[in-house]
């Protein structure tokens, strides 16, 4: 407990000063909300006109506290370029991308666990070194290739789901699950590989510990080795990548809905960079690092679940 | 099909180095092949299939196909390489002095070392595409620092597993400086698995600057590069199906023969 | 085929040879025309060196092949069935209730997340579990409430080993086989777990077959006795009547090379009176708080043996390596015959200061780099020329023909001896020697020793030689010193402390050593 608690007030600290380096590199960069709104037809008297409404010419140190006591209360701030509030930009993308990320977690995760335990576990048979093969593919092929393979194969030339979407941030769940299949099942194949290949290396390694020899000469069924001593024992990395992937699916997904319009947090992540949109790219990468630190400790404190060394301090 | 299976891909040797052999060639003599030019767009014959002119057709503006995806793979390559190589020399220098000096200079370092993985990789590098230009220079040194940490904690990991071990120990009672040791002992015993690392960060480095290309952010048009080419004519899929599947087909071998020797090591 | 309780044959080899895998015919078998039969309630013990195939029968017994080898001919019989053709279904019904085999225990062999009860309740059901369990551990001396509940990294070594021997008698099988039970354990722990195996044996009357590279622990729990020698049995006969007349050649030489408390192999010699090194109140501590060493006061004269005996956590490591200045004192002065102080840091020491004393470790698996020649492992550092390195080499019985050799192409006694001769290419003044013969079978270890001994004595060098066996320090050293946890216990020549010893824990550990060498 005393740990966990550390952790949380370590990684409190960790978020608190990356938010600093961010908003001071982010306003390091050349231009502005201002210079992104008007562009190239902004002359200096506009440009100075539209500072002094927004308050932009006021020192980083006085513009940083401005920001963080917004942020405290809740306001994510205010876009310039698309005079619309932050959150309501930010808001609907977020859910898009989450109910696509779920259903990827949902596709992806527990299908590599169990494929990856009965590789690890049957190792010979043909269909093992097919789906080792195709892992390896699916693991190195970059995102947008899989991304424009499956488009290709399930949208055009077996039609069955749309392709390159057309609606809008704030569609209604049901218009957006359509949408949501060819995306999803993209990013579940990217993540499938890793923690199916995750799982069965760490099968492997299991296996050939003494302790599971050591269960089967007392006489041990393979059904209860699988349950409580190969399974439990073979987790841990798995949670890690569980882990990191999921984060990953929160947070890293520009290419994929690039590739296929969507409408979520990644594509609005990249509009944001070419727009030069500075209210909003801080928000998108607060948020990166936010998942990224929690779902860290969430992965270690899961971790403790399934190896009671790591839990007390005693010997 | 069984066949297909059986003919494991990954592991048959020959057809790895062929296919690196390939890139290679294609990659090193590409600008000395008697091609067409790779901007020369001719508005007569756009979209057109496989012809006598054109071995894999035209896209878009008139272009040739072949020529441009033989010349594709070299922006990606170019930084790919200069990448590596800064991320190596950074990453190795900083992990084995890590590990060889210990003490506070390790702790600082490793602490260094976290806070860059946790940096998000792909954020930061739309960031200083899009806003310092594509410029292939910033952008691989930009990588290069990027990718350095994870080489650097591969090489602390690998020499602190290596310091431990009695030899060195004896080494060091008979009057090896530390200098000596870490090139004499260490790095003999530790390149192996240096590596694989090195080359899977490679191959990252590879995919990232297509996948920025793909998005607009990496190489810029008109020149010729397997992701830029595949995001231009998505749209034409349907019209000239190869104008996708050509650079797919060329990246994805490449970056799979690589992942495939490293295996096999 | 259901076997008949009344027959009183519980095991059988034919004639069995096991092979490698589609090695050549005329290569060397790992099992080599095993014949033997063991009847219910005896006890068969099996002892051989590495490479003697030892493992691989007691697994054969078990119907268990590595794979990679197969059965070229013969069968195996255990409790009338022929477990390697049997599914495993079969298998898993006889494992723990007929047949149990407690393997050797380097690693974990008890499931790291599950707790000693969870253990039981694999193949343990019914109402009275929990009884059946506490009953079962008390029977191997972990009486109490605690035991159940512990997890396995909450126990020491004798502890677990303990567990795994309820786990494997919990459901009472007829036949027991123990693969190295006492090799991970001290002396002391591993004779408590011996005689432990022994009673249970004794009251339950299973029948057991024991394998141990160690004459001593074979020898304590069996009536009957095997010799293993290269795939060969090579003798077979009542215990007591092998170790007083071994027949074989390799029983002999086996017999013999076990050191005795009473048998010196290196004659005493005369010292000088110039001191060599000199110790006061030394004290080590590692980490943040163990106290490795705690206030150690030494003094070695040129040309004097010096042997300490230390159990694990008695601080002899540490020491050695303070000594020789791989890690730092806490407290205390250390000085060599000059007066030059050894807490100086190994990289501001001159290298005269620095090849004056130098050590040799345990393992021979990490002694050596693995990516060099033993000519280029032995002149990196010492800049040592062609003939010097085969002049050391020779001193240590290898070979010219071992300098282009690398380390995996070499056993580990060559690779103690390469070891030795890159230590003695520096001239020390003082030698180091930490366990260097434990990861050696018994009869390689004589012959170490006595090309020790023959070094020391041309050389006029002063060793300090580490060890757990008592026999082995007493038969080789002029001056004893007995550390326990990190405290000087006693220190007296050989003659005084073996005649006499003061401390009850240097009686105790003479008690054990007699008992497992035989005398």
């Amino acid at each position: 407990m005393k740990n966990l608690a550390r952790r949380v007030v370590f990684s409190l600290a960790t978020f608190i000063a990356l938010a600093v380096v961010s908003f001071v590199g982010v306003d390091a960069l050349p231009g502005d909300g201002c210079t992104a709104l008007l562009g190239r037809f902004g002359t200096d008297a506009k440009i100075d006109a539209c500072r002094k409404e927004n308050n932009l010419n006021d020192s980083v140190v006085v513009r940083l506290k401005d920001w963080s006591g917004d942020l405290v209360r809740g306001d994510l701030g205010y876009s310039i370029k698309r005079d619309e509030q932050v959150s309501e930009i930010i808001i609907p993308r977020l859910r898009n991308t989450a109910v696509m990320a779920a259903v990827a977690a949902l596709i992806a995760f527990p299908s590599a666990i169990v494929v990856g335990l009965l590789l690890g576990r049957y190792p010979r048979k043909l269909i093992s070194k097919a789906v080792n093969q195709f892992s390896v593919i699916a693991m190195t092929l970059p995102e947008f290739v899989i991304a424009t393979v499956l488009w290709l194969v399930l949208s055009i030339w077996i039609p069955i789901f749309p392709g390159v979407s057309v609606m809008p941030s704030n569609a209604s769940l049901l218009q957006l699950l359509p949408n949501v299949w060819l995306p999803a099942l993209t990013l579940a194949v990217v993540i499938f590989a890793h923690s199916m290949r995750t799982m069965r290396a760490s099968v492997t390694n299991v296996q050939n510990m003494p302790f599971v020899e050591s269960a089967r000469l007392r006489g041990t069924n393979e059904r209860k080795m699988i349950k409580r001593h190969i399974v439990p024992a073979a987790l841990p990395p798995v949670v890690n990548v569980v882990a990191l992937d999921g984060a990953w699916l929160l947070t890293g997904t520009f290419v994929t809905e690039a590739a296929f319009n969507f409408q979520g947090l990644g594509r609005l992540a990249i509009d944001a960079i070419s727009d030069r949109d500075t209210a909003l790219i801080l928000p998108i990468i607060l948020f990166g690092l936010a998942v990224y630190l929690v779902s860290s400790i969430l992965a270690d404190s899961l971790v403790r679940v399934f190896d009671p060394r790591l839990r007390s301090s005693n010997r | 099909m069984k066949t297909l299976v059986r003919f494991n891909f990954l592991k048959n040797r020959a057809l790895i180095f062929s296919v690196l052999g390939f890139h290679a060639f294609v990659a090193l003599l590409a600008p000395y092949l008697r091609l067409s030019s790779t901007d020369s767009q001719d508005s007569a014959a756009l979209l057109q299939g496989p012809s006598l002119n054109h071995w894999l057709g035209t896209d878009s503006l008139g272009r040739d196909v072949f020529s441009r995806l033989l010349h594709g793979g070299r922006p990606s390559l170019v930084i790919a390489f200069a990448a590596t190589a800064i991320s190596c020399l950074i990453g190795i220098v900083i992990g084995s002095i890590a590990a060889l000096a210990g003490g506070w200079i390790d702790e600082a370092l490793s602490r260094v070392i976290d806070f860059m993985l946790a940096l998000p990789t792909l954020i930061l590098l739309l960031l200083i595409s899009s806003f310092f230009g594509q410029d292939p220079l910033i952008l691989s040194v930009a990588l290069g620092l990027m990718y350095a940490s994870p080489i650097a904690r591969v090489a602390r990991s690998a020499t602190q597993t290596l310091l431990a071990r009695d030899f060195i120990r004896v080494a060091r009672l008979q009057g090896g400086s530390r200098i000596s040791i870490l090139f004499g002992e260490v790095l003999p015993n530790v390149w192996r698995v240096m590596f694989t690392e090195v080359a899977m960060q490679f191959t990252w480095i590879l995919l990232a600057f297509s996948s920025l290309s793909f998005l607009g952010l990496g190489a810029s048009p008109p020149t010729p590069e397997w992701g830029l080419m595949i995001a231009e004519s998505r749209s034409y899929m349907t019209l000239n199906p190869l104008l996708v599947i050509a650079p797919i087909m060329m990246l994805a071998s490449l970056v799979l023969a690589i992942q495939a020797m490293v295996d096999h090591e | 085929m259901i076997t008949t309780l009344t027959q009183s044959q519980i095991l059988g080899f034919s004639n069995v040879t096991v092979r490698i895998k589609n090695e050549a015919r005329d290569s060397r078998p790992i099992l080599e025309a095993i014949g033997l039969q063991l009847e219910r309630g005896e006890t068969l013990g099996i002892v051989g060196g590495s490479g003697s195939g030892k493992s691989t029968l007691l697994r054969l017994a078990a119907g268990v092949l590595t794979p990679g080898l197969v059965l070229d001919q013969g069968e195996v019989t255990t409790v009338g069935k022929n477990l390697l053709v049997a599914t495993p279904a079969e298998r898993s019904n006889i494992y723990g209730s007929v047949v149990a085999l407690v393997a050797q225990s380097i690693g974990e062999s008890l499931t790291p997340h599950l707790t000693v009860l969870s253990h039981f309740r694999d193949t343990v059901s019914g109402e009275a579990v929990d009884e059946r369990v506490l009953e079962s551990l008390a029977e191997v001396g972990l009486g109490g409430e605690k035991y159940p509940y512990r997890y396995p990294h909450q126990l020491s070594g004798g502890e677990r080993q303990r567990v795994l021997l309820a786990l494997a008698l919990v459901r009472s099988p007829q036949l027991l086989l123990l693969d190295e039970p006492t090799s991970a354990l001290d002396v002391s722990i591993g004779s408590e777990v011996l005689t432990t195996i022994d009673r249970l044996q004794r009251s339950r009357g299973f029948a057991l077959v024991c394998v141990s590279h160690d004459l001593g622990v074979v020898s304590q729990i069996s009536k009957r006795i095997a010799v293993m020698n290269q795939g060969r049995i090579v003798e077979l006969g009542q215990t007591s009547q092998v170790l007083r007349s071994p027949s074989h050649e390799y029983t002999k030489a086996l017999v013999s090379s076990i050191p005795k408390l009473d048998q010196r192999i290196r004659e005493s010699s005369s010292q000088s009176n110039e001191t060599v090194l000199v110790c006061r109140g030394l004290g080590i501590v590692r980490g943040q708080t163990t106290r490795a060493i705690d206030s150690l006061d030494l003094e070695i004269k040129q040309g004097e043996v010096v042997g300490i005996i230390g159990e694990s956590g008695s601080g002899k490591s540490s020491l050695l390596a303070a000594i020789c200045g791989l890690i730092p004192l806490t407290s205390g002065s250390l000085k060599n015959g000059d007066g030059y102080d050894l807490s100086t840091a190994l990289h501001l020491r001159p290298s005269k200061i620095l090849s004056s004393i130098q050590m040799v470790f345990q393992n021979p698996d990490d002694s050596l780099n693995p990516a060099r020649t033993v000519e280029q492992s032995l002149s990196r550092y010492t800049h040592a020329t062609k003939t010097q390195i085969c002049e050391a080499l020779n001193s240590v019985g290898l070979g010219e023909e071992f300098l282009s050799r690398r380390p995996r192409e070499m056993s580990g006694g060559e690779k103690q001896r390469a070891a030795i001769a890159r230590a003695l290419l520096a001239n020390p003044q003082l030698l180091l020697l930490d366990e260097v013969t434990s990861a050696l079978d018994v009869t390689v270890q004589a012959a170490v020793l006595t090309t020790l001994a023959d070094l020391q004595r041309t050389r006029n060098m002063s060793i300090i030689i580490v060890s757990h066996d008592i026999a082995l320090v007493a038969s080789f050293a002029d001056k004893i010193i007995v550390l326990r946890n990190g405290k000087l216990i006693e220190q007296g020549s050989v003659s005084a402390i073996t005649k006499s010893p003061a401390d009850s824990y240097t009686q105790h550990l003479m008690m054990l050593s007699a008992q497992r060498s035989l005398t």
